[in-house]
């Protein structure tokens, strides 16, 4: 998942040096482009939110599997759910109610999915931010640590460590963590965000709830962190080379200073693209740390759609999801050029 | 300089709280849980759909409600029908009249008294609202009408005569809760609820799971523990390590290889219950609607009997069950797993038993010659290459799939498999467009249902919808048994019929049952009594018809810590490890800060 990301950074760096807005009537021009481009990504995600799913087989048959089900019982089902009307008859429906924000009830919890995402927002949201917040810090002073030190030890077991974890399978590692940490150890707890049956309050419920995020979050940690790393160290890479340092060095200043206050803050500029990309994909949760340790979030509700399968779950999730995430790319492009200086002397 | 100090003070922070964590983490694990001797936590695998018992559908939410909810007539340890809220019942001579007497000293958990009329509501209820059908609407749909004559007699009068008892499986609830609801199809019914079964839910929430106390009301005497804890997991693997670390009491639903590994665990007892579900291979026979029509793309030549009865002579059940289930389930027979000896086909010599020597000779007499490359030519000349569907999510059905391809290849048949979801499984069978696939069913201990499904009026219409076919079978001499054993009375004619209708669906070669799998468990020993199983003997815990098992728990005395053997040298060991790393950690951070000033 990460690589493509890498990939679009450059990208983004060769079309910096090509197509360069300079000042007012391109800027606005660079907007407009850019906010066509992120309209026609939503009017997709709206069109793909309902047919993709359809290939999943027939979501009555599933919720009714291995019961005494009368055939009334699933013609209401049928009836109640608006499958018996045609395929395009649906999509028309589903396009006027999401027009009205409004996302269905679900098949499996027979809830609205606008309450099912709020209430799995606050746990993902807990893990994922904390995971993503550790991995940058982690990510970014790890790589420009590495790329400093370019081929030094520190450079190749960091560079070597961050890539083993990347390439680890994210629900091994995390099965592998439960097995030691909980089931052996007994060091924490094997799932779940709080101790089942407890109501705890105040400062015990945050140390349980702390407690419960240790396994997920260093699971997550390890997984993604290995992509700041490299992304970090190669922009830092590229700057090395630049005149710049050699004047800052001229002036006298320390080697640590020069890579701090010069390098560093140059060399982040890519990373800020990456960041943003990173909370778009926050609110959608992790399918896998979810389900390895039972985390009430979004990502394991989206699985749950997956298995039933839960149309206008699945829908409602894909299309709030997606469009979160296109946004914060939308975001992300106007950012990245505020924050460049060169552009801004440009 | 002052750099330098910052630095060296953030490293010791940081190795200061490296070597804190480990410490910090055991601290709470000895005190944060509170389960006592009188709390039973259970493993909760999955989400729950509703506990709302006229919508919950799914077994999270119906295992919860079943502790909660009594029917009139309930299932005994040895799933045999046994007074629930109602004590005795009778049925008039023409069967349409069943009386059912409901004692006046049984009370609901809130100490209200349990009445005729609650019944009354309850049917009348599912009977007057779509949508409050969605659980139990089969259960009613016979039933004309429901009248209390007193508080204590119910007259329930069916549409036809029906040999399982109406008053069986459909949860009767508390009429002055749930008609007070402006809308019970809404209802969550998750907090202070009302009930009649040994347990009643307290509280519930998605992260802390749900909450059950005992009920002091329940008509059989309070339970032994005080309540119960669902604790919600979403893979069995962290339930067994939860099991291992005592954060739960029973893990249930284990794989073959999660059972093994908690053997011989210290304070772990594992159970291996005889199962109620069958695993098959469906053989499509040439799926049609009820009008004749042909639907799907089954090979044509398995509408040919002998050579689905060769298919099922090539298949080797024991070795599946020893080599795929690690022996941990029963050989099957019929539909009805030996959990239901009632009306569990028991034949000791099975017809089309293991046998590819009669299978391949049976084959070579109905005129499937062999082509060049040892595979059999169909009536038509082309080679008898068949596609084989199972479910990704089943581990199983990708290792039984490994075994049938060599045996069907010895009796001269190709085969390809293919794994797709579960979803896609269910369509693709349901419309016929399958040769062969792994399915499976849980039975309940009344077969009518599941033998229902395998009349002709069960085949789909014709664009593939509307009912739901076992198998395609259509044959007019099981319908005949069908209908006979539905509206027998006599139990022991009732029980011989069911087994000829088991032995025509066996003979038909369209579901060859292969296995009744074992339901796996552990529980916690150090901490219970053996529990009460269904049935009594090589039973189940977990997932019984009724409360039993948890109802019977029986805390050992006063209640173990958490980590009961717990080793203090893995505590000890890693935080020398890590404050070792630590220091390391911050001497080196000290040279390389000296070794940049000096630069």
């Amino acid at each position: 998942m990460a690589l493509p990301l890498i990939e679009e950074l450059s990208n983004e760096e060769s079309r910096k040096d090509t197509d360069e807005p300079r000042r007012g009537s391109s800027w606005l021009r660079y907007l407009g482009l850019k906010a066509g481009g992120t309209a026609i990504s939503l009017v997709l995600v709206v069109i793909l939110g309902f047919f993709a799913f359809r290939i999943l087989g027939d979501p009555i048959k599933s919720l009714t599997e291995g019961r005494n089900v009368s055939l009334e019982q699933r013609q209401i089902l049928i009836k109640q759910y608006g499958l018996d009307q045609p395929l395009l008859g649906q999509f028309w429906r589903y396009l006027t109610d999401l027009a009205q924000g409004k996302l269905g009830d679900s098949y499996y919890y027979s809830k609205p999915v606008s309450a099912l995402i709020w209430e799995g927002l606050g746990p993902t949201l807990l893990l994922t931010g904390t995971a993503a917040a550790l991995s940058i810090v982690l990510g970014l002073w790890l790589g420009q640590r590495a790329a400093w030190k370019r081929n030094s030890a520190f450079d190749k077991t960091q560079t070597g460590l961050a890539l083993i974890f990347w390439s680890v399978p994210t629900f091994w590692l995390g099965l592998l963590l439960l097995l030691l940490f909980s089931g052996g150890l007994h060091w924490f707890p094997s799932g779940g965000m709080v101790t089942a049956g407890s109501n705890l309050t105040g400062f015990a419920y945050i140390w349980d709830v702390l407690r419960h995020m240790v396994l997920p979050v260093l699971t997550m940690v390890a997984v993604v962190y290995a992509q700041y790393l490299m992304v970090m160290r190669a922009s830092l890479l590229e700057e090395m080379t630049a005149d710049y340092l050699v004047t800052a060095r001229a002036k006298g200043l320390r080697e640590d200073l020069v890579r701090r206050r010069h390098a560093v803050p140059n060399a982040l500029l890519p990373t800020v693209t990456l960041i943003f990309l990173t909370m778009g994909g926050l609110a959608a949760g992790a399918v896998t740390v979810e389900t390895v340790f039972s985390w009430p979030g979004l990502g394991l509700m989206t699985f749950k759609g997956l298995s039933t399968p839960d149309l206008p779950l699945l829908q409602g999730t894909f299309v709030v999801f997606s469009s979160i995430v296109i946004l914060m790319n939308f975001i992300a492009d106007i950012v990245y050029r505020l924050l460049d200086p060169r552009l801004r002397a440009g | 300089m002052k750099k330098i100090t910052t630095r060296r003070l953030t490293a010791g922070v940081l190795a200061t709280a490296l070597a804190l964590v480990p410490a910090a983490v055991i601290a709470p694990a000895a005190t944060a849980e509170d389960s006592s001797g009188s709390t039973l936590k259970l493993a909760l695998i999955g989400d729950i759909d509703s506990l709302n018992p006229f919508i919950s559908i799914t077994a999270q939410g119906t295992n919860i409600l079943v502790l909660q909810y009594q029917n009139l007539v309930s299932w005994g340890t040895n799933n045999e029908p046994v007074p629930g809220l109602a004590d005795k019942w009778t049925t008039s001579s023409d069967g349409k009249e069943w009386t059912f007497h409901m004692p006046a000293d049984r009370k609901w958990s809130d100490g209200e008294p349990i009445t005729a009329n609650d019944a009354v509501w309850t049917f009348n209820a599912i009977k007057g609202n779509e949508k409050l059908k969605q659980a139990n609407g089969a259960l009613v749909e016979n039933v004309k009408s429901i009248v209390a004559k007193d508080p204590e007699n119910l007259v329930l009068t069916l549409n036809t005569v029906q040999a399982p008892n109406p008053g069986g499986d459909l949860p009767i609830m508390p009429e002055h809760i749930w008609s007070k609801q402006a809308d019970p199809t809404t209802y969550a019914n998750d907090k202070d609820t009302v009930g009649s079964g040994p347990f009643i839910i307290s509280s519930y929430d998605k992260a802390a799971g749900v909450t059950m106390k005992a009920n002091p009301n329940y008509w059989k005497g309070k339970a032994k523990v005080d309540r119960i804890i669902w604790a919600p997991y979403q893979n069995s693997d962290a339930a067994v390590q939860a099991l291992k670390n005592g954060e739960i009491d029973i893990a249930g639903g284990l794989t073959p290889a999660q059972f093994q590994s908690l053997k011989g665990q210290p304070n772990i007892t594992t159970n291996a219950g005889q199962g109620r579900r069958y695993t098959a291979l469906g053989i499509n026979p040439g799926t049609k609607s009820k009008t004749g029509k042909v639907l799907g793309d089954g090979n044509p030549a398995l509408q040919d009997v002998n050579l689905r009865k060769a298919i099922v002579m090539a298949i080797d059940n024991k070795t599946l069950l020893e080599k795929v289930l690690q022996g941990l389930g029963d050989e099957a027979t019929g539909e009805i797993p030996a959990a239901y000896p009632l009306y569990h086909w028991d034949s000791k010599d099975l017809p089309l038993k293991f046998n590819p020597e009669a299978a391949n000779k049976l084959l070579d007499e109905s005129g499937y010659t062999k082509g060049a490359d040892g595979i059999r030519l169909d009536k038509s000349g082309k080679p008898l290459n068949l596609r084989l569907l199972g479910r990704n999510t089943d581990p199983t059905h990708q290792q039984m799939a490994d075994y049938l391809k060599p045996w069907l290849k010895n009796i001269g048949i190709n085969v390809t498999t293919t794994m797709k979801s579960s979803g896609q499984v269910n369509e693709d069978s349901s419309k016929g467009n399958f040769d062969l696939y792994f399915t499976g069913w849980g039975i309940g201990p009344d077969p009518d249902y599941q033998l229902s499904i395998n009349q002709c009026s069960s085949l789909p219409d014709d664009n593939g919808t509307g009912n739901t076919t076992e198998n395609a079978l259509c044959d007019p001499k099981f319908d005949a048994l069908y209908k006979q054993q539905h509206a027998e009375l006599d139990q022991a004619k009732r029980s011989e019929l069911v087994k000829q209708a088991q032995e025509i669906i066996y003979n038909s070669a369209v579901n060859d049952v292969i296995w009744y799998a074992n339901a796996l468990e552990a529980y916690r020993s150090d901490r219970f009594q053996p529990f009460t199983t269904q049935p009594e003997k090589g039973g189940v815990i977990t997932g019984q018809n009724g409360p039993w098992g948890y109802y019977s728990a029986t805390p050992i005395g006063a209640s173990s810590t958490t980590d009961g053997g717990f080793n203090w040298a893995w505590v000890v060991i890693p935080v020398i490890v890590v404050v070792l790393a630590a220091l390391a950690f911050f001497l080196l951070r000290r040279r390389s800060a000296s070794a940049d000033n000096r630069e």
